[in-house]
């Protein structure tokens, strides 16, 4: 762990950064290698995060900080089928998909004319083609905690995803990020950018599975940018199991009259850490995020939502909906900043929890930052167990124990599945939450 | 059907029934008046069973069974119904959903299968009309922003598609119009057979001139103190509670 320093005194290194930074120094140089070069710098400058930074003081990565790592292996996407099993969505939903293998996209050649609307390239190609535009969406560099671990991304992610929407895109399309490793040491640092052109319409679901003993530390990274009334709709599920640790950075700018909804779904992992930070930077933008956060088990869940609002008439709207049991942890902090142009911004916070264990817990904190006084912001956070009214009403209509209990619940889940526009993707999310409880078979009915 | 003897209860640390006797029979209909906090809706929970109470004393025996040995879901599956007096709104949860489930919990204890889902839209239409409610109820969540009335009603429902042998009915007709009284008297006579039984509590005997009643009894500090026919309903009104108690203990 990296320890406390006064200013000046670089932090002294742990395993785990200086493992990164002999990484990149082993790097070749490429078209990035400068911004990349400035990158590892700051996270030198300024440690890993512990629990003593803010946005982090519920997840402690002792045992990722003591820890050397090696580059998750690139393997030949011919040893991974796309089967059913583990695409999101199936077959007749008609999505298509684009497997990332520990962050390295298998493209089929020709890949902008396979999919109207969107052109997709691999991240490295379009960094040698045009590296002031990716550079542009790898800036600015930030010193804030909650960043840390994206700079790590930008340092050293060797390939990724480049998807250019230009048009209305009716059909979904699925990024499936396949975690697999060869030792407890690997990790991985995928990168997505998404630009969303003028206008355009998408929906993108970036899915996250594992195969094998290994899955790598999966250090992902995704931007989006949404010029001038472009609409997205853009997913991140977390489906692995409690092998699998990740650590998740999104950041979303948009323009203009722009609408995103966000969708942060984990539903599996043994440590899931999300962060979402979100400007709204010109008038009329409007986010809402949705945040569905499942501990079972051990897990530990924690998602971190930062929404600015920099310009004036913007909306944004969080919800989130927490369960734990057994033994998990479930963490939720959303910030709202209202920034002093931002006049007449509305935005509300919404979020429950509901704990169904006493050795599991759940902390929440929706924060507001507010530098003017022309807006409109509500928040509410409410942590409790399943009321006991509901229970016995379903009790006394002869519904056993474990059925009433998981109608309960996934009726508590219920606001932020209404929220998905895509109904195929609500089905699959649906799908697998539903497995994850007690008489699924039943509950699969009342979708 | 219902045998009742000495049964004692505690609420929240607080005696609420204190040997409390009766004798429900087959093809019977009983009706338990009583002032407020006498014990009524208790008795109505505890039979239904409701966990935080606590039963201190006595038995109660339902179809030859040790109701009281029973969790909740195994009592209504053997055939009792607990009208509730303020039903739960449960965002989330679909109405006709729940409906299905709990017929199909039934018939799964009685070794029967599923039932068809036609056959089921068909009995569940059926019902409703008989209820007077409209058939946008059935998408919606359970009591979700329903009125007093629909609440009711939706409760009269759930009992006329599960059939149960034993409906306790716990003050159905407070907040009811006279037309709403009237519908949800019809249903629950509609139910009334040599092979079932109701017990309805409630305040008013108004109720009891739409569902006349073979029996009624005062329930009053924790145990039935008189039990009459349709006639000392009619007393109890004109009369008040209190004559009760005083010719009790003189």
């Amino acid at each position: 762990m990296s320890v406390a320093t006064p200013s000046g005194v670089p932090p002294r290194l742990s395993p785990a950064l200086r493992s990164f930074e002999a990484e990149f120094r082993e790097r070749s140089v490429d078209p990035l290698t400068r911004l990349r070069d400035q990158a590892m710098q700051r996270v030198l400058r300024l440690g890993l995060p512990t629990t003593r930074d803010e946005t982090w003081r519920y997840t402690n990565l002792k045992h990722i900080a003591a820890h050397s790592f090696v580059e998750a292996p690139l393997f030949p996407p011919g040893e991974f089928a796309t089967t059913a099993s583990l695409s999101l969505l199936s077959a007749d939903a008609r999505a298509a998909t684009v497997l990332m293998i520990n962050g390295h996209p298998s493209l089929p050649s020709h890949m902008d004319a396979w999919f109207d609307g969107i052109a997709i390239r691999s991240l490295r190609d379009m960094a040698r083609l045009d590296p002031a535009l990716i550079a542009a969406h790898l800036e600015p560099l930030s010193d804030a905690d909650q960043a840390r671990w994206g700079l790590v991304n930008t340092a050293l992610f060797t390939d990724g995803l480049y998807l250019k929407i230009t048009e209305n895109v009716a059909t979904p399309l699925v990024i499936l990020h396949m975690l697999t490793g060869t030792g407890a040491d690997n990790i991985a640092h995928p990168r997505v950018i998404i630009d969303a052109a003028r206008g355009s319409k998408a929906t993108i679901i970036e899915h996250f599975v594992e195969q094998g003993a290994h899955p790598p530390l999966f250090n992902s990274a995704t931007h989006i940018h949404l010029a001038e009334n472009a609409q997205l709709e853009h997913y991140r599920v977390f489906a692995t199991s409690p092998l699998a640790e990740h650590i998740d950075s999104l950041t979303i700018r948009q323009q203009a009259d722009s609408v995103c909804k966000q969708f942060t779904i984990a539903l599996g992992g043994g440590l899931v850490r999300t962060t979402l930070e979100a400007s709204l930077d010109q008038a009329g933008a409007s986010h809402d995020s949705y945040s569905l956060l499942v501990g079972h088990e051990s897990r530990h869940v924690d998602c971190v939502n930062i929404v600015t609002h920099n310009a004036r008439d913007t909306n944004s709207t969080q919800t989130a909906r927490a369960i734990a049991s057994g033994t998990s942890r479930v963490v939720f902090n959303s910030k709202v900043v209202v920034n002093p142009g931002a006049v007449r911004s509305r935005s509300e916070q919404s979020c429950r929890g509901l704990l169904l264990s006493r050795n599991a817990e759940i902390d929440t904190r929706p924060q507001l930052e507010i530098h003017n006084d022309d807006v409109k912001c509500a928040h509410g956070a409410t942590i409790g167990r399943l009321d006991p009214d509901m229970l016995f009403y379903l009790l006394s209509r002869g519904l056993d124990r474990e059925t009433a209990q998981s109608l309960l619940v996934y009726a508590f889940l219920a606001d932020v599945l209404q929220g998905m526009s895509v109904p195929s993707a609500r089905a699959a999310i649906e799908g697998a939450l539903i497995a994850q409880m007690p008489d699924s078979q039943l509950l699969n009915e009342f979708r | 059907m219902l045998k009742i003897a000495d049964l004692c209860a505690r609420v929240a640390g607080k005696d609420i029934l204190k040997g409390l006797n009766l004798e429900v029979k087959a093809g019977e209909v009983h009706a338990i008046m009583g002032p407020n906090g006498s014990g009524k809706s208790t008795l109505a929970q505890v039979l239904a069973g409701r966990e935080d109470y606590t039963v201190t004393g006595g038995t109660v025996t339902f179809a030859g069974r040790d109701l009281l040995a029973l969790p909740a879901e195994e009592r209504a599956r053997a055939g009792l119904f607990l009208g509730f007096q303020y039903p739960v709104e449960i965002p989330g949860v679909n109405n006709v959903y729940l409906l299905k489930a709990a017929l199909n919990a039934k018939r799964k204890a009685a070794g029967k299968p599923e039932v068809d889902a036609y056959d089921f839209l068909a009995l569940i239409k059926q019902k409703m009309k008989l209820m007077q409610m409209s058939e946008s109820f059935l998408s919606r969540g359970v009591n979700e922003g329903f009125s007093g009335g629909e609440k009711k009603r939706n409760e009269i429902l759930q009992m006329l598609v599960l059939e149960p042998q034993l409906a306790i009915l716990d003050e159905t007709d407070s907040g009811l119009d006279i037309d709403a009284l009237k519908v949800v008297s019809m249903g629950v006579n509609s139910l009334r057979d040599q092979s079932r039984a109701v017990v309805l509590v409630t305040h008013y005997q108004r109720l009891l001139e739409y569902i006349v009643p073979d029996y009624v009894h005062v329930l009053s500090g924790g145990r039935i103190l008189k039990t009459g026919d349709r006639s000392l309903a009619l007393e109890l009104e004109r009369r008040g509670y209190d004559w009760v108690a005083e010719s009790q203990v003189a």
